[in-house]
């Protein structure tokens, strides 16, 4: 069960209770989650868990030590904050250390609904179902994972601060496969919300996804011109608001670092229509109230018409530099500040290009350039004079982030939609639009389906 | 019988004389785990299951302990402790898997959590359209444990930051070194299963995954390059820290950190590549060890990890590299990650051949995976990464084996006219059936005729991975054979990490794509 902030609460301060050292932070957590697993048309895996679990980190003369457990008896508990205050005392000091923070105030987001947190198993077995049946009838092969989880968790310091939260999600990605295996298709949602989760569109798309895939030919590696489904921007840029490390930059590690010791704040890197940040209160994605070491989440751009507006500075990093902690990302929205394009619009005004739909097994290559290499999958079409002409077996490609966002290769921008990262299995999300590029880098070809 | 953590200890050994638990472990733990009677326990779920309808069921009651410190250059960044208890029960129930896990490990939680299972498990049945079978299995009663000299839990803390801190000094000795980031993981497993078989077995588990990494930044040019050790994580104890010899790696790291900066940029092409077991490990693991998953095979894994491009009528038939190539999956390899003595359903630890003679022979397969290509026995492959999570197919420690002849690195490179030498694991990325990769690593060496030239930078490689295979024209002999591995190899949905050794001497491989990282263009 999880736990209510009346229990969170207690079992904080019956921690803090317990600790001898000179500042401490606890960390209670409990989670209700559930599965439900089908492949080649038919269940595979499902089940649950109900789990808590409590974390200390304790501070004697700036030393540090950490220690949890999940077993939420007194004993367990005491025996955590002691094992804690052992490894302090051992411990060279940390010269990181800051105080914990004070009390602090948080604005509610809403990202709980209890009814994903209890997730019906009837149900859900009889929805997961439909989209079986919904491959049957189109004689494909259909694979996915639904899962439902609920938090709870509560943070305390010794110095008086306390923050609860409850959260929930609930996703279903589904991927259809044509018998003969030459064709697939992916479509993955997700939200806070069970009664948000379209599970029929969802198995809808990805049997359309497969079957219009069908009879892909082979087109040479290269460098194309490309619109990106909103799932593609996902794989490759779910994480872009986390990425703008000011330490980092400042440590000359960091695409945003330049010659000299310098940083890329304040230059516009990216095309002049896009805006990066993060808001806790947005009603599509709510963040968590509290960013890092439970400094109240406030809306934060990192980019603003293109250009670098903020680097995230943790409370070290800031008191080091003479800047303030930042009090954000709790999540990545991307967006335009002009009208946005609809798909069919980009792919109307592309004269040849290719529309991708997802990329996978992504890596960085090389971080000085952000960098990576990964491959489409589960749908590319090739598109002339406007049109979609034809299924295109899969590529590799090597890119650069920052190429590809820089003035001059975004033509078009769409309406961010929530969409997860996909090697994410549907637990992220973000709010990312499609995107229309001058230029992709493709550097081979792969046969996998 | 009933059994406690206590009398596991004595009976596995590892409680010596008279010593005591140890130290680190938590005085109330220890209370609360000897007040705790798996077997009763297991007899409560596995009637309770039977009660309820189930076929098959299982319980496993684990504990889990980590240990893990962080530094970085001359300070410590995270000193920390963490354990888990927990007990998952899995039913089959006409044809369906059921589920369900509790951290509240008491005989009434018992009860409720398997009646959870058995429920979750007949919602399912009544839509169910393939029902799962199993093969038997052996019954067993055993004690296990994996080889260990030294206890890394027994070891004080202080050691292991001293440990840490020296090896950032001798990274830092090479002026130019700009940070060094180290870590050491230990990680300790005590594993109970139950089966409705009437297997009853215990397992303690030791593996150790020290990390570090050399950052070398030009502020003048904005240029930086790092290097990571070379050495992985091992199924071993506190000992695999003492035999190594970490400080040379740490200050080898710190050199060629600062020489990357300076190395000469690779120019894309054709190359023949001679790749060190540092390196080679990693190729073998996604190329060789995911195909040869039975369940991504059958399709089971096709929304996630993907299927493969391996499937049942190429037994036996499909060339997968040159005749030189033999891969062995192995659950008994010595210092194996994926070491153990029976896996997550009570299957026995063995070895078999996947390739032989360059081709593909075998499969990976659990109990309910063998009879879908008519095998009689599972290989063991059933694993989940903790109590709360359902175990499913996971990869055993899968090798390449050396050449018979005492063929060495020199004999290897003296072959090559123009070609690469790379050491360590870098970037790495595969498709969804396993065909075309890329593969980075940490350092890379220009070999011409025969000798070792230069240091180059920005190397990566793409191949198809019988292409790759076949291109295998030689190996090195034992001498040069090493074992390196992933400490969290990540599958399955929800995702579990599963920790895996691959074992390979040198190789060589004839005539593969390079190309440069820094300036991808189409290879």
């Amino acid at each position: 069960m999880l736990l209510n902030e009346k229990e969170a609460r207690a079992i904080s301060e019956r921690m803090l209770g317990y600790v001898r050292a000179d500042d401490a932070t606890v960390a209670v957590s409990s989670l209700n989650y559930s599965h439900l697993r089908f492949a080649a048309n038919s269940f595979t895996t499902s089940g649950r868990q109900e789990n808590a679990s409590a974390s200390v980190v304790v501070w004697i003369d700036k030393k540090r030590g950490a220690a949890s457990t999940n077993e939420m008896d007194e004993a367990s508990l005491k025996a955590a904050v002691e094992q804690a205050e052992q490894l302090a005392r051992i411990s060279p000091v940390d010269r990181e250390y800051l105080p914990t923070l004070a009390r602090q105030t948080y604005k509610p987001t809403n990202g709980f609904a209890e009814a994903t947190a209890n997730i019906s198993v009837a149900d859900r077995a009889r929805s997961i179902n439909e989209a079986i049946a919904a491959c049957e009838r189109a004689k494909v092969v259909g694979a996915g994972f639904h899962q439902a989880r609920g938090t709870a968790n509560a943070t305390a310091t010794k110095n008086g601060n306390f923050n609860y939260e409850r959260t929930s999600l609930v996703s279903l990605g589904m991927t259809a496969r044509t018998a003969d295996g030459a064709s697939s298709g992916y479509f993955l949602r997700n939200h806070f919300d069970v009664a948000q989760l379209d599970t029929a569109r969802v198995a809808r798309e990805a049997i359309r996804k497969a079957v219009e895939s069908r009879a892909a030919r082979t087109l040479d590696a290269g460098v194309y011109p490309v619109v990106l489904e909103p799932q593609a921007v996902a794989d490759l840029l779910s994480g872009l608001s986390f990425s703008f490390d000011a330490r980092n930059a400042d440590e000359g590690r960091s695409p945003l670092s330049l010659a000299g010791g310098k940083t890329r704040l304040g230059e516009r890197i990216f095309d002049e229509r896009l805006n990066l940040y993060s808001d806790p209160w947005n009603a599509q994605l709510p963040g968590s109230q509290a960013a890092q070491a439970g400094l109240p989440a406030q809306k934060i751009y990192l980019v603003r018409g293109g250009g670098v507006e903020n680097l995230i500075y943790s409370r070290f990093w800031a008191q080091q530099k003479g800047k303030e902690p930042t009090a954000g990302p709790v999540n990545t929205i991307l967006e335009s500040s002009a009208p946005a394009a609809t798909l069919d619009e980009m792919i109307q005004n592309t004269p040849r290009g290719l529309l991708v739909s997802r990329f996978w097994y992504i890596r960085g290559t090389d971080a000085r350039t952000a960098s990576l290499t990964g491959l489409t999958r589960d749908g590319v079409w090739y598109i002339e004079n406007g049109k979609i002409q034809y299924p295109v077996k899969n590529f590799r490609f090597n890119q650069s982030i920052m190429q590809m966002l820089a003035p001059g290769n975004v033509e078009m921008i769409g309406t961010p939609e929530r969409v997860g990262n996909s090697e994410g299995q549907g637990d992220n999300a973000s709010l990312l639009p499609a995107l229309k590029l001058k230029a992709f880098n493709f550097t081979s070809q792969s046969e996998a389906v | 019988m009933s059994s406690t953590r206590r009398d596991f200890l004595k009976t596995a050994g590892l409680a010596a004389g008279a010593v005591a638990l140890p130290a680190w472990v938590f005085e109330a733990e220890a209370e609360g785990a000897a007040a705790v009677d798996k077997n009763r326990l297991a007899d409560i779920a596995l009637s309770t299951a039977k009660r309820l309808g189930a076929n098959y069921a299982d319980i496993r009651i684990n504990r889990y302990r980590f240990e893990s410190v962080a530094t970085r250059e001359r300070q410590v960044q995270n000193v920390s402790r963490s354990q888990n208890f927990g007990f998952g029960v899995r039913v089959l129930y006409k044809g369906a898997w059921g589920f369900a896990a509790s951290s509240v490990v008491t005989p009434a939680e018992v009860g409720r959590i398997t009646g959870q299972a058995v429920e979750i498990a007949r919602a399912n049945s009544a839509f169910q359209r393939k029902h799962v079978q199993l093969v038997g299995a052996p019954k067993v009663t055993a004690n296990w444990k994996s080889a260990f000299e030294r206890d890394p839990f027994d070891v004080p803390i202080d050691d292991k930051i001293q440990f840490l801190l020296r090896l950032n000094e001798a990274a830092l000795k090479t002026e130019g070194v700009s940070f060094v980031n180290s870590s050491v993981v230990f990680v300790n497993e005590q594993k109970f299963l139950a089966t409705s078989d009437g297997s009853r077995i215990e397992q303690y588990l030791i593996r150790c995954s020290p990390n570090l990494n050399v950052t070398a930044v030009n502020r003048a040019n904005g240029d930086f390059q790092t290097r990571a050790a070379l050495a992985g994580p091992q199924g071993m104890g506190y000992e695999y820290l003492e035999k190594y010899p970490w400080l040379v790696e740490a200050q080898q790291a710190g050199e060629e950190a600062v020489a990357k900066l300076k190395a000469k940029p690779v120019e894309a092409g054709k190359y023949d590549l001679v790749l060190h077991p540092s390196h080679l490990w990693l190729t073998i693991h996604e190329s060789v060890g995911h195909p040869t998953e039975l369940d991504r095979a059958l399709w089971w894994e096709a929304n996630y990890a993907g299927t493969s491009f391996l499937t049942p009528d190429k037994t036996g038939k499909l060339q997968f590299g040159s005749k030189i190539i033999n891969f062995v999956a192995d659950r008994t390899q010595a210092a194996g990650l994926a070491t153990v003595g029976f896996d997550d359903e009570g299957v026995p630890a063995q070895r078999w051949h996947l390739v032989r003679d360059g081709v593909f022979v075998d499969w990976q397969t659990t109990r309910d995976l063998a009879p879908l290509i008519g095998h009689k026995k599972s290989y063991g492959c059933l694993h989940a990464e903790s109590w709360s999570e359902i175990p499913f197919p996971r990869m055993p420690n899968v090798s390449l084996e050396p050449a018979k002849e005492n063929v060495s690195l020199d004999n290897i490179i003296g072959g090559v006219e123009n070609g690469i030498l790379i050491y360590g694991r870098g970037s790495y990325s595969i498709d969804q059936q396993r065909y075309n990769f890329q593969f980075g690593g940490q350092t890379f060496w220009e070999v011409k005729k025969g000798k070792i030239t230069g240091m180059l930078r920005d190397v990566a490689y793409q191949s198809r991975t019988t292409d790759f295979w076949g291109a295998c024209d030689a190996l090195g002999g034992q001498a040069t054979y090493q074992l390196g591995g992933s400490f969290n190899d990540g599958k399955g949905e929800p995702g579990q990490s599963n920790a895996v050794s691959h074992g390979c001497p040198i190789g060589r491989f004839r005539g593969i794509n390079v190309l440069n990282t820094a300036a991808p263009e189409r290879s």
